[in-house]
């Protein structure tokens, strides 16, 4: 046996048993030990699938999640064009997916709280409803007098289905179904929000289309708010103009609003709401898809399943309480412009304090809003915890949204300093 | 069994391509015949097939289920026979079926090293790369085979027990039942594309062990602690990678018209773990010293 050959194992196994042993077995070992080290050298290259993929990926991501930019293809038009443009949008015809996402830091509710059935619930846990986590609402709509609205939950939908004066409301939670009949001049309106005539129908929460908080912001904007228009967007996948409304007073939490405006036809196609000292909106709402196509007409027909409950509703006056149209209102307010019963709101408005940005929305203790959202908070343990106790009630703060609950049941609401909504509540 | 079952006329190494192609396919074949032979597999499918069963009895023998109370769609059975299945494979995609995949993607290569059969596998001319397309092939088949099974006992059972009629979508319109049984296939494949993710993540475990069961609970925890953190609302920025965020997404075919949203999303989702756990797979099972 020599030295060396004897450090490698396999040697042992086939001696030749001539004298070509060692010469043999030399040639293998350099064979064997170059196969092996071939095999370590290229062993790495079998992981580089294993890097490659997730680094793709990642790529891919990164690409994706850059902010689309249009490029600026759309000609150049001014504040004052765009606005125009946007005023005179007449599309009717369309269907979307919208979605909006508050980040106000404020706990989730559940996706289908208690409130959810037509029967039950009230418009203050709708408005608090949609403050919080994210909601995807469906959107079709043929004209001004056929639409329909789904706001998706998971295994579970809310429908407002309109087809001229017949408005049905279906949630499939409890498989409840209402039917109201418009008055006939409902349907001639020039509604600003015509999927919506009475979106307002108790316990059928229904979030702000892009188009509606356009509408209020917009009539929000006033000589104090510098209006102009930043790059172009890509919204759901078409050019937009970008109108950013920045208020100039530091008496609200606004910081901006941007409202993405279609390039083509200037409709609204996205709201973002960035608060005060943030450049992460705190709330959107935009399109996420978009097809300005008819639907198909038999979206449009609904009869109730069989086996639901079906209620007959009787156009009514709004128990529950309004922001008026001239106000920004927060994110998440019912819509309703409320045209139909124009004379009664003016009864059930409530009071408003300050004007432009610095409204302050101040609830009676008549009009049941402040014992609603009191119960609100008390069905929801983790937002009853977000609400800070101040002298003479609770305060539920938020980057863009205070809400001063008084204990003698007024309701003070605004995109203003907190301090701002005491001021006013112990204003006489 | 398997070495068994291979190719005794395969093709030798120096074969033109057609012909190691035509050892793939026959090693797939094989792979599947005896993933469906087995009694294990049996088992699970008839495991499975149990949850509608005991789903339709217990709401047959007890009072009418009050609305909004229980899961998804309980209510409704009385009424229409085939919500069994949709309440069933809504019940089961928490834990069933992510437990029985788990067993079937924990076993591919583990299971064959603990028997002592991976190394004659790899005696054929097919080579590791297709032994593990192979393998995975046949967990995919799994995959389909489970809510498929799910489905079709719930609507049997449904019929058999309730009366059968036309379904209230989610949107409260109405479809046929022939309309139903497609939007149930629907579903079914939904779960199928739902559960790849979890299968290459299982046969990625598989090639770490030759203890199959160790792969296999660590696959079913994986799919468990992957909804758990889905739950917490501090971790929102990790929801939408992780591979059981749209499993209960398949709600969405169930509303008029049918939101395809959650399916293309969970498609690219899983198809990303797909790539992930397959290509980690791949390298760990290419460069792995099979003594087994």
């Amino acid at each position: 046996m020599g030295s060396g050959p004897e450090a490698y194992p396999w040697g042992m196994d086939s001696p030749d048993g001539d004298g070509r042993i060692t010469n043999g077995r030399s040639t293998r070992h350099r064979k064997i030990a170059s196969a092996l080290r071939r095999r370590t050298d290229r062993a790495w290259l079998r992981w580089v699938p294993a890097v490659a993929a997730p680094a793709v990926i990642a790529a891919g991501v990164l690409v994706g999640s850059i902010p689309a930019r249009a490029g600026d293809v759309l000609p150049d038009k001014t504040p004052a064009e765009v606005i125009t443009l946007m005023a005179g949008h007449t599309t009717h015809t369309f269907s979307g997916t919208v979605e909006q996402v508050s980040e106000l830091g404020l706990p989730e509710l559940p996706a289908t709280g208690p409130t959810s059935g037509p029967a039950s619930g009230d418009g203050a846990a709708a408005a608090v409803e949609f403050l919080t986590g994210e909601h995807t609402v469906r959107v079709f709509m043929d004209g001004k007098s056929k639409s329909r609205v789904q706001v998706v939950d998971r295994f579970a939908e809310r429908d407002i289905i309109r087809r001229d004066n017949d408005v049905w409301f279906y949630s499939s939670k409890d498989n409840s179904a209402a039917h109201l009949t418009l008055p006939d001049r409902a349907g001639d309106l020039p509604l600003e929000q015509p999927a919506l005539p009475d979106a307002s129908h108790e316990g059928m929460p229904v979030p702000p289309t892009p188009q509606d908080l356009a509408a209020r912001f917009l009539a929000a904007a006033d000589s104090s708010t510098a209006v102009s228009v930043g790059p172009d967007v890509q919204v759901a996948g078409r050019p937009a103009y970008n109108l950013v409304l920045e208020p100039r007073t530091a008496g609200t939490l606004v910081g901006k609003v941007s409202i993405a405006v279609d390039g083509e036809n200037g409709m609204p196609l996205s709201v973002e709401v960035m608060a005060r000292g943030t450049e992460e909106p705190a709330f959107r709402a935009g399109f996420t898809s978009l097809t300005l196509a008819a639907p198909n007409d038999a979206l449009f027909t609904f009869a109730p399943p069989p086996g639901s409950t079906v209620e007959e509703l009787q156009p009514r006056n709004h128990t529950q309480w309004h922001t008026g149209p001239g106000l920004p209102a927060e994110p998440g307010t019912h819509p309703s412009p409320d045209q139909v019963e124009a004379g009664i709101k003016d009864k059930i408005r409530p009071y408003m304090a300050g004007t432009g940005w610095e409204t302050i929305v101040r609830l009676t203790a008549e009009t049941g809003a402040g014992s609603k959202l009191s119960a609100v908070l008390g069905e929801t343990p983790l937002l009853a915890q977000a609400a800070v106790v101040v002298p003479g009630g609770r305060l539920l703060s938020t980057p863009l949204v205070n809400v001063l609950l008084m204990d003698d049941g007024r309701v003070f609401a605004g995109m203003v300093p907190a301090d701002k909504l005491q001021a006013a509540a112990s204003a006489p | 069994m398997l070495p068994n079952s291979l190719p005794a006329e395969a093709p030798s190494p120096r074969a033109p391509e057609a012909g190691t192609r035509g050892a793939g396919l026959s090693l797939l074949r094989s792979e599947i015949a005896v993933l469906f032979r087995r009694r294990r597999t049996w088992a699970l499918l008839l495991a499975l097939a149990a949850i509608p069963i005991l789903i339709a009895v217990a709401v047959r023998v007890s009072s009418a289920v009050p609305p909004g109370r229980g899961p998804a769609f309980l209510d409704r059975i009385t009424q229409n026979g085939l919500f069994v299945a949709f309440t069933a494979m809504l019940v089961s995609v928490p834990l069933f079926l992510p437990l029985t995949v788990g067993v079937v993607a924990g076993d591919t290569i583990a299971g064959e090293a603990n028997l002592g059969t991976l190394r004659y596998l790899l005696v054929a001319p097919a080579g590791r790369v297709r032994l593990l397309l192979v393998k995975y092939a046949g967990a995919l088949a799994f995959c389909l085979a489970a809510p498929l099974t799910v489905a079709l006992a719930g609507a049997a059972i449904g019929a058999a027990l309730f009366p059968v009629g036309p379904v209230t979508l989610l949107s409260g319109d109405v479809i046929q039942p022939p309309e139903a049984a497609l939007r149930l296939l629907l579903i079914a494949a939904y779960l199928a594309v739902s559960l790849a993710g979890l299968s290459a993540i299982g046969l990625f475990l598989s090639t770490l062990t030759v203890v199959p069961v160790g792969a296999m609970a660590a696959t079913v925890v994986l799919s468990v602690v992957s909804q758990v953190l889905d739950q917490l609302p501090q971790l929102e920025w990790l929801h939408p990678w992780l591979f059981s965020h749209y499993w209960l997404g398949f709600g969405d075919l169930l509303r008029q018209p049918v939101m395809w949203d959650s399916f293309v999303s969970n498609g690219l989702l899983q198809a990303g773990y797909v790539a992930v756990f397959g290509a980690l797979a791949y390298g760990r099972f290419v460069t792995k010293d099979v003594l087994s």
